[in-house]
């Protein structure tokens, strides 16, 4: 892979006595989707805050395309564009108005390039209302208008899905797949929604109390061809298992009326062929494969009696 | 530098966005107006009582002989009435003949409705900090590549733009209002105004300038405290209630606290650098140059916290 466009590097917060973040390292490179995710409380808010220089960090550095945040703010935050919780917009004004008063902020921003962005954002005929007559789903979508301005290499949105109808959601997901895809836009994206992140993003990191727990890469941890729990429904439930534990050289329980064991899916056929040729009635194969959310739960579980 | 006036331009467009700002414009216009049209209705203090035919002179001393005789509550006679006597004697020994209510006497008169500004002002330079953290809109602000000494030095120049603003118009329509209501005659009259005892004169335009400025340091101050506040606490009501109760409550406390040493030393005691120019101050050891000195102090500890707290702050969840 090519050089990161964002680096943490042991990022350490700390309010008053309490260590809120407690040594974060992560990279993010060009055209990926991140995912942050972690549970309400771990410090995925502070962590973003402390990313676009809202919060200081007490220890670590950042660095966006080879500028550190810290010695170089002005420089390094030039190519982030962000929404920190809920897109809070000026709701008094036109939604026309409130880009163009960002857009102000950061020279070279055109009249076009704002029409531009409006149109990649679909609010053309919106645009001149107030933004207190929006929708919260035509908010988010102007909170990310307002990202996109100076077409910046990583844009950092902070539960950009948070209280949007399912519609929305998706609408969302698309804009940031094809942004990562297209314009080679690196994505932050936290959410504790799980099952969102899954279709999101192309890895993920799992916080929790202010630590990154492990890194996932979604497509691994998805379509890996790894173990599967298969639950068998055979009759002769006694000598199915006999064979199948010898076949598989591994144990397999009987749960009620069926069989349960893990194995790759791959060998499914095989294993059907012999059960088969071995005078035993198959009535169902069921496999189940471990989702994100195993994962996750299995992460934060192991941690969550401290 | 271009950039700076972006910033600034930005700010003057949420201001100008918001209904608050035109009730405030609207209140200036409809004050004026009715104040113009109290003025002309009165009457009383406009055209009729004022002695300008060929015996001015006479009429006056007449005037003087009764205003003696009248005998204050102290038995005495009032400052006002006082006043009123040597001036009278000024224009009878220096040949100054008195002129009609006109245009430029009801721009001088407008001047109280500087408080109003400052009122205003303070709503404005209060809100201005405090409204970002409210509305959320902060968070969006601060992560651009402009250094937060900027963005707050653009608010600081923009509230007080609002007042420059503020000030022309109310100015403007004044003197609309007054050369309609009363003619523009008599704009080489000299003014006349006492000064401790003296009675001095000046040209009526550029006094009234003079003290529409020297009122705009009230102005000035209070509205450097509200932003302060804003600033710091981050809380709107805080920061236009706070300066709004010590602007009204600011003289009873000086009163309250007269005859402690260090009472000169507090904001209200030095900022209406008016009574240095006509009448006597409040408290009587205080110097203009001591004034100015204390509100210079006061400026920067206000404009010190200010920078100190929206600098280097993080801006937290709320």
């Amino acid at each position: 892979m090519s050089d990161p466009i964002l680096q943490l590097k042991q990022v350490k917060k700390t309010i008053g006595n309490k260590q809120i973040i407690k040594g974060l390292d992560f990279e993010v490179y060009e055209g990926e989707v991140f995912g942050f995710l972690g549970p309400n409380g771990a410090g995925k808010t502070t962590t973003i805050r402390m990313l676009v220089g809202l919060m200081s960090l007490t220890e670590g550095d950042v660095v966006i395309k080879g500028t550190s945040i810290r010695n170089n703010y002005k420089k390094a935050v030039q190519h982030v564009g962000g929404i920190v919780e809920n897109p809070e917009l000026y709701s008094f004004m036109s939604g026309w108005k409130n880009l163009l008063h960002y857009a102000r902020m950061i020279p070279g921003i055109s009249k076009e390039r704002i029409d531009e962005v409006v149109k990649l954002v679909g609010l053309e005929n919106r645009i001149k209302e107030k933004v207190g007559k929006y929708s919260l789903g035509m908010r988010q979508r102007l909170g990310i208008a307002q990202a996109l301005l100076h077409k910046p290499s990583i844009l950092i949105l902070d539960e950009p899905t948070n209280g949007l109808d399912p519609s929305g959601i998706r609408e969302i997901r698309s804009y940031i797949r094809r942004l990562a895809r297209e314009d080679g836009v690196a994505v932050i994206v936290s959410s504790h929604i799980l099952s969102e992140m899954e279709m999101m993003c192309d890895r993920i990191g799992v916080i929790k109390e202010g630590e990154l727990l492990s890194i996932q890469s979604v497509e691994s941890a998805l379509q890996q061809p790894e173990q599967r729990d298969i639950t068998l429904e055979v009759q002769q439930r006694e000598r199915a298992r006999k064979i199948l534990s010898e076949w598989l050289n591994r144990p397999v329980k009987i749960e009620k009326d069926s069989l349960a064991f893990k194995m790759d899916r791959d060998d499914v056929p095989e294993m059907i062929r012999r059960l088969v040729d071995e005078n035993i009635d198959v009535y169902s194969v069921n496999m189940y494969r471990s989702t994100l959310e195993d994962k996750f739960l299995d992460l934060i579980g192991e941690r969550a009696v401290d | 530098m271009i950039n700076f006036l972006q910033l600034v331009k930005n700010e003057q467009m949420k201001l100008f966005s918001q209904r608050s700002t035109w009730i405030m414009i609207t209140i200036i216009s409809v004050l004026t107006i009715a104040f113009g049209i109290f003025m002309k209705v009165d009457g009383s203090m406009v055209a009729g009582e004022v002695p300008a035919g060929p015996d001015w002179k006479n009429e006056l001393r007449e005037q003087n002989a009764q205003l003696t005789s009248q005998k204050g509550p102290e038995d005495g006679i009032k400052y006002s009435s006082l006043t009123d006597v040597r001036m009278n004697e000024y224009r009878i020994e220096n040949d100054i003949r008195p002129t009609t209510y006109n245009v430029w006497k009801f721009l001088h008169e407008n001047l109280n409705n500087i408080s109003i500004l400052s009122l205003f002002t303070i709503i404005v330079a209060g809100g201005v900090v405090a409204n970002e953290f409210k509305w959320g809109t902060i968070k969006l602000l601060l992560i651009r590549p402009i250094s937060r000494s900027k963005i707050l030095l653009s608010k600081f120049v923009s509230v007080f733009l609002f007042a420059g603003i503020m000030l022309v118009f109310l100015y403007g329509t004044a003197f609309l209002i007054g050369s309609i209501l009363f003619g523009m005659n008599g704009f080489s009259d000299p003014y006349l105004y006492r000064q401790g005892g003296d009675i001095q004169q000046a040209h009526v335009f550029i006094h009234t300038v003079f003290q529409y400025l020297i009122s705009m340091v009230n102005l000035v101050m209070m509205g450097t405290f509200a932003f302060m506040i804003s600033t710091v606490f981050r809380n709107t009501s805080l920061a236009i209630g706070v300066p709004i109760f010590l602007m009204m409550g600011g003289n009873s406390i000086i009163l309250f606290l007269s005859d402690k040493e260090w009472v000169k030393y507090i904001l209200f005691a030095n900022t209406d650098l008016r009574k240095f120019l006509e009448g006597s101050p409040m408290i009587q050891d205080l110097t203009i140059s001591f004034s100015i000195t204390v509100l210079i102090v006061y400026f920067f500890v206000f404009v010190s916290l200010s920078w100190y707290s929206f600098t280097k702050r993080d801006v937290a969840s709320t």
